[in-house]
């Protein structure tokens, strides 16, 4: 049940943001720090999911069991790094992840 | 305002605009839908952040943190903080809708989206208050459309694809993409560095607030690393 209230009011909250200077903009000036902090959020918020999804991929798997997941994301990260395109590391990483998953003892 | 026939040209115009956002858009709310599919949720709650919450970084955010089992007040209020750009947005657009009708402002704020912003000013820029909004809706509503379209094949294919493929794995890949992107900017790099920093060593925090303190703290970092340069 909790699941559908947290998305419904997500999803309202973020309506109210969309809406709110349209209805207040005559009345209120955002401070120009809070607009510099937002364009951090983005960043911020996807390297910690990035680092807590590939930290629960490998934990419980033992030493051995993680190295499959860490060797895609390292295949990943270089394959980033070296073409300049974000949809690389999916392209590189899960082809490296099913390698890996293949010739490494789990 | 705007007249369906008169603004024919204009609503296409921006359809065709959105085109070029759609080669990463979509495969983002592909991975969205996967999300939805592999996470320990309702897949039609996973699809439903689609209409509802409409953005997708929030939307990945709050699907990760549910099926993680983080506290309810947790994933809204992260969620919340990700979204608080919008509120920039509607900054943004505000002085174009002033003096229209409130059906009109309530529907184009609900469209309100990163893409959908920059070819709705990019319209009110070259063709004026009238005919851009014409150009703005055009673009918003194949953006929309795209987008629920591609969470929803997402999650069909999630579902259905075999356990050995690790598809979940797709998600933390995508995001490992989208942050290596982003460290050439000084800033960004901080916040990123930051972040993942405090998400590593709060594995452990109760309620799953960990996404969250990392979130603050890389916001905070490049912030500190803004004030420096």
């Amino acid at each position: 049940m909790s699941t559908w209230i947290v998305v419904v009011a997500a999803g309202l909250g973020s309506y109210l943001f969309r809406l709110s200077m349209i209805i207040l903009t005559s009345r209120i000036t955002m401070p120009p720090y809070l607009e510099r902090a937002s364009g951090l959020v983005a960043p911020a918020a996807f390297a910690a999911l990035a680092a807590a999804g590939v930290a629960a991929a490998c934990s419980g798997r033992g030493l051995t069991g993680a190295a499959a997941p860490l060797a895609a994301v390292a295949a990943a990260v270089i394959a980033v790094l070296r073409t300049g395109s974000p949809q690389a590391a999916i392209l590189v990483g899960m082809p490296a992840l099913w390698v890996a998953t293949a010739l490494l003892p789990s | 305002m705007i007249s369906l026939r008169a603004d024919r040209s204009d609503i296409a115009a921006g359809a065709r605009a959105m085109v070029p956002w759609l080669a990463g858009i979509v495969p983002f709310g592909l991975v969205i839908g996967v999300s939805a599919a592999q996470a320990d949720v309702p897949t039609l709650a996973g699809w439903l952040t689609g209409p509802l919450i409409y953005a997708g970084s929030a939307q990945l955010a709050t699907i990760g943190m549910l099926g993680a089992g983080a506290a309810p007040v947790v994933v809204v209020a992260s969620a919340l903080i990700i979204n608080i750009r919008l509120i920039f947005y509607s900054t943004t657009m505000a002085r174009y809708w002033r003096g229209t009708p409130w059906w009109w402002r309530l529907a184009a704020a609900y469209l309100i989206v990163d893409p959908s912003v920059a070819v709705g000013l990019d319209g009110y820029q070259r063709l004026g208050r009238g005919r851009g909004h014409a150009h703005y809706l055009g673009g918003a509503v194949v953006l929309w459309v795209s987008w629920l379209a591609a969470i929803g094949a997402g999650a069909m294919v999630g579902a259905r694809w075999p356990t050995w493929l690790h598809l979940e794995f797709v998600i933390p890949l995508y995001l490992v993409g989208q942050t290596i992107s982003k460290l050439a900017n000084p800033a960004q790099r901080q916040a990123i560095l930051a972040a993942a920093t405090v998400a590593l060593l709060a594995l452990s925090a109760p309620l799953q607030l960990g996404v969250a303190m990392a979130i603050a703290a890389g916001v905070a970092a490049g912030l500190a690393a803004e004030v420096r340069r």
